[in-house]
């Protein structure tokens, strides 16, 4: 096991050095010029000219290359292009409002789905359980644009029941005031799918031969569940939630948007508008290492939950 | 004796039969069999419409601006329709108003245009290009959008070009995800390193940054569109499948086939895929439903279909104005619309994978 | 000098800094698209200069209630004594105004000085600043050009002596500008020429946008990027009462009797926040979240009622009337036009096919009909190239061509753009015909072309979208890689030449985005900078006006007519053509 880790840690570099080409190559070849943005109504040849210097992109290509391998190390992206903050000092303050938004949706959105599908799970083929899927089946067949915006109109401005958008500095501020309805409607988006597909592996995992034994052998439903199946349906589960974490950070942009989130998914966008490289260089290292380390948790979870399943 | 799964499921020597029971199963499913039929017809209209024999003429403005449903045309909200002409003949007043105190010139005269001569005579020509306007509605079946398109036309339409992306970006999407990530579960190893490598480094770059590159290089449209969304979406696919081949191969019928003398190829996709089949039949439905919602959310953005057509999101970004004004129908429509064929397609998923499951008897 | 000296401090002693404005007073105003910074030398965005404005002193501002806009004294004590030979500017400073407190100081009270106003202008003249505002100090001031040849590639030297910016003495600045302009002054009240000082600008080199420090009604006091700006009243900031006398304009006479007397600002802090979507917007103002707000236009429906024969006309919505929201509107000093690349070979160049196309195009293209529906007929139709408002406009010129698709048909047909089997048309040699039109991803643009798709589809022919984000379309315009596009300029200041040079042969491949280069429009052009505003100029811009629709380089397209509201309890507001804000002139009477 911990040469597995070992291992895994080790192969963290190739996969930080392939997105740093990635985004190097992307960003090259499509990402779009800032000297024209910070030209403004001014587009003579010398001002852009002069900016792309100070920008560093009159380097030859290898070199601007070698000078983001330096930044990845030491963590210094430098300062925004458009508005010259420090990057890191920017990222720092929009990572906090993002994962309270998103973390608690996946948080509440997993609790409650895994709990849900549990239940119609076991009571399959019933009314209820037909009756659930049902609507989740129809609940989620609902873009995530008409909750938003039909929740901010009618609960927030219709209802008066929450503030039509904001946050504020203080968390408990946000968790009592701001949070609410942008969790709410998170929440709403995603729990239908979960649901369903949290189900269908719970029902997959009861038809498996090892479930007819435990009855035979006398358990009961309830302890047959929560003790074999549960535990053995974990993997797609996990596998589930580490697929919706790119998800995540596109649903969640939706939201900062239209409630004044100031998050990273607003960030992304906002920075790709404008080609700042320095922001869009450091987020997404910064999502590349989170990623990895999510993947190698899980795999390590995997082999906790699963002794047949062998690690290369 | 506890009986053990040591035999290969049922499938592998008899495909034909197990189709044909699934089938049967399929049909005695009452509701499984509703929602295969309203796939159905929803897969047949989007066909006619694709192909011009229905809703062909959808861009046409039929009706007055935001005309609103035949049935609900006494309570929808009045919309005022400015008319160019009086915009026209305001400005005229202003600049003829004007120029009677200045002492400016009021315009380009004929000696000093250089097109002074051609432009009488094309205008002496143009009788053939004179079309009278024709007759707008005040109300629609489903009513109007803002330039008084009929929204059935427009749904109809819709419905062939939002399937048609849903479906082959979901089923490129299930390749890709399926094929690399059976090699890289199965094989593990060197192999598995590398696509895991991808997979890492794919999963690490923001899904916005995807989008606008391929939008870059490939333009926008339709064809874009799918790749965009297959190219973003095989990341939890493979994940998935990874997951599956990995358990499956240390599981005793494999290691069954491996003693017979079956090579890697046979194994992985004769024995392993039909177990997992219905997992991947889970995920196309899931996909297709993402992917046409995931569709809206691209025409929101900007990147959805062009002008000259039409799609499922590109009216629901028209959404939240109309909202705001008190349109309701446009959204209404596509929302039903859309919520029939995603329950229809997932009720649909829930029955074939219970009847294509080999383990139930 | 001593004497001199001695007066100053006693002067600035006795006044004493204004009563401090409210604290409790809080303004709640929201951008729809993110700033940039605020260094006046950086940014050139609107919505950066709406807070730079409120921050930082130019020499000269507008008179608030004064239409048309009329040039008053900011921290000068006079407008400028300007040579008989319209070159040299004298200006003189007011004394006793003090930056406010920062670090930089030293704890000490930093008055404002000529040399500061030096300082801020030869910024804009740095080579390693980029101002994107140099276009307006490039070769303007005599030894300006030699001082940044020899900054090379590297700072200016902002102690080396200049003839063309002098400090005269401690509160005396001189101008002394390379040819006759009677026209400068207007660009010296523009926010980006307001005062910095220079410890501070040293002190913060890297991370100049985020500490703006000036002599401004307002200080920084919060700054999350791209979400939320705070500004709180500066406490040492001179006093300013307001004092006018009203005309018979109502709205005068309500801002005259709210802030009469009273010292600026009221307002202690404003808070600004970004919110690009219409819907939170909106609401957001409806539930008093916002004070002062524009109405987007999918609200314009229902907030106004408009008269279906004159669309101008309009009044708030009996709802929000009821309220006491109160409506102002103004016809900004701006316009919005599609260009076509001359240097391109199928749409570009000046025989009389390529003139019919162009012109064909434009008589096709249904501007009233936009202005009805996307606009909802808050837009006027662009006849002149310098729009009303503007020192140089000729309301009787009628410059948009008669919309009419039947006879650009058969135009077309006249010229040998032959309609071909497959329904579009070839150009007069056989060859293909499809056009491209760049546009943006937003809803908006989608609206605008639809329009353009029946445009061309009745015109039959091909059109091709090029879709991107503006900083891709501008780079690809400026390598002459587009054929068409759409454009909007919002004046700088308020002169006819700001829009003039749009098409100045010689601003080809800068703001002349048309690369439009005609040789009797450039003599033209040039003549006219030798003369003030008046009958003799203005004669000239027709004749130039009269070359544009000829040559029909440009559609011209629509003048947007800005509606604000404010909620009953906001006083003082009037709607100013050129200030980007009215902050400090209001009131909240909660």
């Amino acid at each position: 096991m911990l040469a597995y880790i070992v291992r895994r840690v080790w192969q963290m570099v190739p996969t930080l050095f392939g997105v740093m080409l990635l985004l190097f190559v992307l960003f090259n070849w499509v990402g779009g010029d800032p000297s024209y943005i910070l030209a403004g109504k001014n587009l003579s040849a010398e001002a852009l000219a002069g900016i792309r210097q100070q920008l560093g992109l009159d380097l030859p290509l290898p070199q601007q290359f070698l000078i983001f391998v330096r930044q990845v190390l030491t963590l210094d992206f430098g300062t925004s292009w458009s508005t010259q903050q420090p990057v890191s000092a920017l990222l720092h303050s929009r990572i906090g409002p993002s994962l309270l938004l998103t973390g608690s949706i996946l948080l509440l959105g997993t609790v409650l789905a895994i709990g849900i599908a549990a239940l119609v799970a076991y009571l399959r083929g019933s009314v209820t359980d037909r009756l659930v899927t049902l609507i989740a089946t129809c609940a989620m067949s609902v873009s995530a644009l008409v909750y938003i915006i039909a929740g901010q109109y009618w609960l927030a401005f219709k209802g008066g029941w929450f503030p039509i958008m904001g946050w504020s500095d203080s968390t408990l501020d946000n968790l009592l005031h701001y949070l609410p309805l942008p969790l709410l409607l998170g929440v709403i988006v995603g729990l239908a799918p979960d649901i369903r597909f949290y189900r269908s592996c719970f029902v997959e995992e009861l038809g498996h031969d090892y479930v007819r034994t435990a009855r035979a052998k006398g358990l009961s439903e309830p302890v047959i569940m929560l003790k074999h199946v549960l535990r053995n349906a974990m993997i797609p589960v996990v596998t589930s939630l580490m697929m919706s974490l790119p998800y995540l950070m596109m649903g969640a942009m939706l939201l900062e948007t239209f409630f004044g989130i100031p998050g990273m998914g607003k960030e992304v966008v906002m920075a790709v508008e404008r080609s700042d490289f320095p922001v869009i260089k450091a987020i997404t290292i910064y999502i590349a290492l989170a990623t990895m380390l999510f993947n190698l948790l899980t795999d390590i979870v995997y082999k906790l939950i699963d002794p047949r399943v062998q690690l290369h | 004796m506890p009986h053990t799964s040591t035999t290969p499921p049922a499938a592998q020597h008899h495909h034909n039969s197990l189709t044909r029971i699934g089938w049967r199963r399929l049909r005695r499913d009452r509701i499984g069999f509703a929602a295969l039929c309203i796939v159905g017809a929803y897969l047949l209209l989007a066909l006619a419409a694709w192909s011009g024999l229905v809703a062909s003429h959808w861009q046409d403005e039929v009706a007055h601006p935001y005309a609103p449903p035949t049935l609900f045309a006494g309570t929808a909200p009045h919309h005022l329709e400015l008319d160019a002409a009086d915009i026209d003949a305001a400005d005229r007043r202003a600049t003829s108003a004007a120029a009677l105190d200045s002492s400016g010139a009021t315009g380009l005269s004929a000696d000093e245009d250089p097109l002074a001569a051609d432009l009488a005579a094309a205008q002496q020509q143009s009788a053939q290009y004179r079309s009278t306007g024709q007759a707008r509605a005040d109300s629609l079946p489903l009513g109007a959008d803002q330039r008084g398109r009929d929204v059935l036309q427009k749904l109809l339409q819709g419905s062939a070009t939002s399937l048609q992306v849903g479906i082959t970006g979901a089923l490129l999407a299930l390749a890709i995800g399926t094929v690399l990530g059976a090699l890289s579960g199965y094989f593990g190893g060197l192999l598995d390193d590398l696509l895991m490598w991808g997979y890492s480094v794919f999963t690490s770059v923001p899904d916005m940054l995807l989008l606008l590159a391929f939008a870059a290089v490939s333009g926008r449209g339709i064809g874009t569109v799918v790749l965009v969304m297959a190219f973003t979406s095989w990341t939890g696919t493979f994940r998935l499948m990874r997951a599956e081949f990995l358990k499956h191969k240390g599981r005793e019928y494999v290691r069954a086939a491996d003693a017979i003398g079956a090579g890697h190829g046979r194994r992985m996709f004769h024995h392993i895929l039909p177990n997992v089949g219905h997992l991947l039949l889970v995920q196309f439905s899931m996909l297709t439903v993402a992917l046409i919602k995931y569709e809206a959310i691209l025409s929101f953005l900007g990147f959805g279909v062009g002008v000259t057509q039409v799609s499922w999101g590109a009216m629901l970004a028209e959404a939240p104005a109309e909202l705001l004004q008190g349109y309701w129908w446009q959204m209404l429509a596509v929302t039903l619309c859309m919520s029939l064929l995603v329950t229809a397609f997932s009720l649909l998923a829930d029955s074939l994978r219970d009847a294509l499951d080999p383990k139930v008897k | 000098m001593k004497p001199h000296a001695l007066l100053a401090t006693l002067a600035a002693l006795v006044l004493l800094p204004a009563q401090a404005a409210d604290m409790n007073k809080v303004l709640r105003v929201a951008l729809n698209a993110p700033e940039t910074g605020f260094d006046p030398a950086k940014v050139s965005d609107l919505y950066s200069s709406t807070v730079t404005e409120n921050i930082f002193d130019p020499l000269v501002t507008y008179d608030y209630l004064a239409r048309p806009a009329k040039l008053i004294p900011n921290t000068v004590s006079a407008l400028p004594t300007i040579s008989a030979d319209g070159k040299v500017y004298t200006f003189r400073l007011k004394p006793g105004i003090h930056f406010a407190a920062d670090p930089a100081f030293k704890g000490k009270k930093r008055e404002l000085t000529a040399a500061d106003y030096a300082y801020s202008i030869k910024r804009h003249l740095d080579p390693s600043i980029h101002s994107p505002w140099s276009f307006l100090v490039d070769g303007r001031f005599v030894g300006g050009n030699e001082l940044v040849k020899a900054a090379g590639k590297g700072a200016l030297n902002y102690d080396a002596p200049l003839e063309g910016i002098k400090v005269l003495d401690r509160y005396t600045l001189q101008l002394t500008l390379t040819a006759t302009n009677f026209n400068y002054l207007p660009i010296l009240a523009m926010p980006a020429f307001g005062a910095v000082a220079r410890e501070v600008i040293e002190a913060n080199r890297d991370n100049t946008n985020a500490h703006p420090v000036g002599t401004g009604p307002y200080l920084l006091k919060e700054w999350k990027p791209g979400s939320r700006i705070v500004l709180e009243a500066n406490p040492g900031f001179r006093k300013l009462v307001f004092n006018a006398t009203p005309g018979n304009d109502p709205v005068d006479k309500a801002v005259v009797q709210a802030l009469q007397g009273k010292t600026l600002p009221q307002v202690g802090r404003i808070e600004i926040s970004v919110i690009e979507e219409e819907q939170p917007l909106w609401l957001s103002f409806l539930n008093r979240q916002l004070d002062v707000s524009g109405i987007p236009q999918a609200a314009l429906q229902s907030a106004l009622v408009i008269d279906p024969k004159n669309p101008l006309k309009v009044r708030l919505a009996e709802q929000y009337a009821r309220q006491g929201i109160q409506l102002q509107r103004q016809l900004l000093p701006e316009v919005t036009f599609h260009f076509f690349n001359m240097q391109d070979p199928v749409v570009g160049g000046d025989s009389k096919d390529k003139i019919a196309l162009r012109r064909a195009i434009a008589m096709s293209f249904p501007v009233s009909e936009a202005i009805a529906s996307i606009r909802r007929g808050q837009a006027v139709p662009m006849n002149y190239i310098v729009p009303p408002g503007v020192a140089g406009h000729n309301p009787a010129f009628r410059g948009a061509p008669k919309y009419d698709p039947a006879a650009a048909n058969a135009l077309l047909d006249r010229f040998g753009y032959r309609v071909g089997a497959d329904g579009y048309r070839t150009r007069p040699d056989g060859k293909p015909l499809a056009i491209e039109l760049a546009c943006g991803t937003s809803s908006t643009d989608k609206q605008w072309n639809e329009y353009w798709q029946k445009t061309f589809d009745t015109l039959k022919i091909r059109l091709g979208f090029r879709q991107g984000k503006w900083n891709e379309l501008s780079k690809a315009n400026h390598q002459g890689k587009l054929q068409m596009w759409g454009m909007a300029w919002g004046a700088d200041y308020p002169d006819g030449e700001n829009f003039m040079q749009l098409l100045y042969g010689r601003n080809a491949g800068d703001s002349n985005a048309a690369d439009f280069k005609n040789a009797d429009y450039d003599r033209l052009f040039e003549a006219s900078l030798k003369l003030p505003h008046g009958a003799e100029r203005s004669q000239l811009y027709d004749a130039m006006n009269k070359i544009v629709v000829a040559q029909q380089p440009w559609i011209f397209g629509d003048i947007r007519m800005r509606s604000t509201l404010a909620h009953s309890y906001v006083k003082g507001l009037k709607l100013h053509p050129l200030l980007n804000t009215s902050w400090r002139y209001l009131d909240l009477q909660k």
